[in-house]
């Protein structure tokens, strides 16, 4: 049945491309203003022109690098202290209650926070992207070492495995799933909030990019940005989409 | 009494909050940039007299939920019309992928650009933001329907708006409102961020004055009320969804 | 006092004169309740033991205890003398529920391999090892398998792979096959009595199934509910190797029946 689904996407593809040329349509026709809604071929346009002339390409690899080391930070915080309180029912007991209520808070929020501390640099926008993306990691990892099935710790202490086997060998494999789901939303709050903060900032990168497009009313150059957002938000989950079939093969449906 | 039973959630917090008291109280410098724990409580309190905090809350939510209401209207209709007919959604699979990923707020100059700042402009992001969600999970829910329910709607002959409204949202309904409950919270986000980047109004715009004009203990307590309010909203929902829907809804919802 | 209470005393210990596992006036409360009192009993060395009652006498239990997963409140359990005072890594548990008892990321070989891990084998002679345990339990062909590929008969015998690399001098499984449908419970009766005949282990074997205790054991004992005693030891005097077929229509296997049938309605009531 591989042919079937092949052809299914190969449909939807054509429909996606359907999409496009009804937008060029309707930036022709002028139904919405070109101020507003520059034709697929002129956003197109501004897009070869930015990477040719050098322009976008560093602001695309600005943005990446923030969201990611910023991602990376919170995972390794995040899996790391979430291990640690996930595993003790104490510490749980103890700290859970304070972090489910911190877990509605807009990570946007902290922001005027960080300014203050840290005042409009990089070292702020990378603070926030962190801060912001620890959170899910934080709940999802500790909610993944918590609900270990129980039965698997008394099999380890049967078999007289240590206290860090344990951790390694059974609590660790049993929550990578939800820490995995943590790190897929924590990519995308590390997406956005990169995004406000180099607004914010005037920090070379996408999000400044498209902020100053709109202000000089430079629509194709903002509609390409706003493209190229969406490819790195695409092209990241669908990375950490692969790792994660790769790590969780064993959960191939019945 | 402490050691035990729920009380123990407090715990930290508490003691937090009593450390950077004392912090605050015996280093007597002033600063621009932090506030002890009692002068946000009176900035706070005193925010709350004079009708700003109030004002400020007025407007996010009005966006908020506006913003929620239409990407409420748009995730449900395309979700089920997506749940309902398999080939659309096997048609519509890349179309959907591909707009998802955008960040609503890389949406905000768009918006900016034809909506000036206001209300328009921060509705219209929270309802791109709030309208992938629901989409999603009105989808899955509605193509995890008990197959035998649309067996029956088949066999009464009921057509396509009966069904949709006889059988289909009534059983999807349990896990349609989860998807609200977390696009809630996700509309709150989103006008808060939109308000702290660009948009002049709201509790992000305050939150962000308060620290522009140097005013600590103000910036903290509108953090601290941004929580709650979040918070509060979470609660509220969880508090209908346990009344709709009971108890059943809400363990097989946690996931 | 029901009219089955403690018949006989004596029958209660083992043939052998040394016990390998031996209960002392063990008392065991838990959460307020009483849950055992008073039990004395031995097990001999390679002795089948099965265990039966209605629910809530203790059975699963008194495995726990043997097993060093809970700790008496008065007495002691004892093996070869010295007092159990945490799980050992010669006494292996079979669990009933195994859907929870593996690990579903590791492969069919990963899982048995565990034990050998806790026991520091050296990752040399994992291979030939887990063949040979495989080969045992009639999962050879599976070794690449994940656990939520197998059929729950099969998962139950990796269960028992995996205790097996153990190399476990005693087997405590609580009821193992209550899970699974006749005719694989029957096939994995016949499969444990193989494996114990060619290991010589001693088995404490908690079960609901009234012929399958008897069809096991070497000694079936009857439990008494709220609290927990050991009310009456039946000794079990069927040849071996055991039948499926020809065991089970001998005359003393169908008096046990009878005999057990009625402790255990009395012991209800």
């Amino acid at each position: 049945m591989k042919g079937a689904r092949i052809a299914w996407f190969a449909g939807s593809i054509a429909v996606g491309a359907l999409i496009v040329v009804l937008w060029q349509f309707a930036a022709d026709a002028k139904l919405v203003s070109p101020v507003f809604l520059p034709g697929p071929d002129r956003a197109w346009t501004a897009l070869v022109r930015g990477f040719a002339s050098g322009t976008l390409e560093p602001k695309l690899l600005g943005t990446i690098e923030r969201m990611f080391y910023g991602w990376l930070l919170a995972s390794l915080v995040g899996v790391a202290l979430g291990a640690l309180i996930g595993i003790s029912a104490v510490a749980r007991a103890y700290l859970a209650p304070m972090l489910e209520f911190l877990r509605p808070l807009p990570a946007s929020a902290i922001i005027p926070v960080a300014i203050a501390l840290l005042g409009l640099s990089e070292g702020m926008v990378l603070a926030v992207i962190a801060f912001g993306a620890l959170w899910p990691m934080l709940l999802a990892t500790i909610h993944g070492f918590a609900a270990v099935e129980p039965r698997l710790y008394e099999v380890s202490r049967a078999l007289g495995l240590s206290r860090w086997s344990v951790i390694w060998k059974i609590a660790l494999p049993s929550a990578l799933p939800d820490i995995l789901a943590g790190m897929r939303l924590g990519l995308t709050i590390a997406l956005i909030l990169a995004v406000v903060g180099e607004m914010l900032a005037s920090r070379d990168g996408l999000g400044l990019w498209i902020l100053l497009s709109a202000r000089s009313f430079r629509a194709p150059d903002l509609f390409a940005g706003v493209i190229l957002l969406g490819l790195v938000g695409f092209v990241s989950a669908m990375i950490l989409t692969l790792i994660e079939h790769r790590l969780l093969r064993w959960r191939a449906t019945r | 009494m402490i050691r035990s039973g729920k009380w123990r959630g407090l715990v930290v917090p508490v003691a937090l909050v009593v450390i950077a008291e004392i912090a605050a109280r015996s280093t007597e410098i002033t600063s621009d940039t932090l506030a002890a724990p009692s002068a946000i409580i009176v900035a706070g309190i005193k925010a709350m007299g004079d009708g700003t905090i109030l004002a400020a809350t007025g407007q996010t939510l009005a966006t908020a939920l506006g913003g929620l209401g239409l990407g409420l209207g748009i995730g449900l209709v395309f979700g089920i019309l997506l749940g309902i007919f398999p080939i659309a959604d096997r048609l519509m699979e890349f179309s959907v992928e591909a707009f998802r990923p955008i960040p609503s707020v890389a949406l905000l100059p768009i918006a900016m650009l034809v909506f000036g700042f206001g209300y328009r402009m921060e509705i219209s992001i929270v309802a791109f933001g709030t309208m992938w969600p629901i989409l999603i999970l009105t989808r899955s829910a509605v193509a995890g329907i008990e197959p035998r329910l649309l067996e029956v709607s088949r066999v009464l002959g009921l057509g396509l708006f009966a069904r949709v409204t006889k059988i289909v949202l009534p059983a999807a309904l349990p896990r349609i409102f989860v998807a609200f409950r977390l696009a809630a919270g996700v509309a709150l986000i989103v006008a808060v961020t939109v308000e702290i980047a660009a948009n002049p109004l709201g509790l992000g715009y305050a939150i962000m004055s308060a620290q522009q004009s140097l005013d600590p203990a103000l910036m903290f307590a509108l953090l601290v009320w941004i929580g709650l309010i979040g918070w509060g909203l979470n609660m509220l929902l969880v508090w209908a969804q346990s009344r709709l829907f009971g108890r059943a809804a809400i363990v097989e919802a946690a996931q | 006092m029901t009219a089955v209470e403690i018949r006989s005393r004596a029958p209660v210990s083992a043939p052998s004169t040394t016990p390998l596992i031996a209960f002392e006036r063990v008392d065991l409360v838990l959460g307020g309740r009483k849950i055992l009192e008073g039990i004395d009993l031995t097990i001999g060395q390679g002795e089948f033991v099965c265990v039966v009652g209605p629910s809530g006498c203790g059975k699963t239990t008194m495995l726990r205890l043997i097993a060093g997963l809970f700790q008496p409140t008065a007495g002691r359990v004892s093996y070869q003398g010295k007092p159990i005072a945490r799980p050992r890594q010669d006494i292996a548990i079979v669990f009933q529920d195994y859907g929870k008892a593996l690990l579903p990321w590791r492969t069919v070989s990963g899982n048995v391999a565990l034990a050998l891990e806790a026991m520091g084998v050296p990752k040399s002679q994992h291979g030939d090892r887990i063949s040979g345990l495989l080969a045992k339990v009639g999962l050879a062909k599976h070794a690449d398998k994940y656990p939520n590929q197998l059929s729950g008969g099969m998962q139950q015998r990796l269960q028992i792979a995996r205790c097996l690399a153990q190399e476990p001098a005693v087997l405590l499984m609580d009821e193992p096959f209550g899970a699974l449908d006749a005719m694989t419970r029957q096939g994995l009766q016949d499969e444990v009595l193989d494996i114990v005949a060619q290991t010589g282990a001693t088995v404490f074997f908690v079960t609901h199934d009234l012929e399958e205790a008897i069809y096991l054991g070497d000694r079936v004992i009857g439990l008494l509910p709220n609290p927990g005693r050991v009310a009456e030891s039946f000794p079990v005097d069927l040849a071996r190797p055991r039948d499926q077929l020809a065991t089970r229509e001998e005359h003393e296997f169908l008096r046990l029946r009878r005999v057990l049938f009625d402790f255990i309605k009395a012991a209800e009531a």
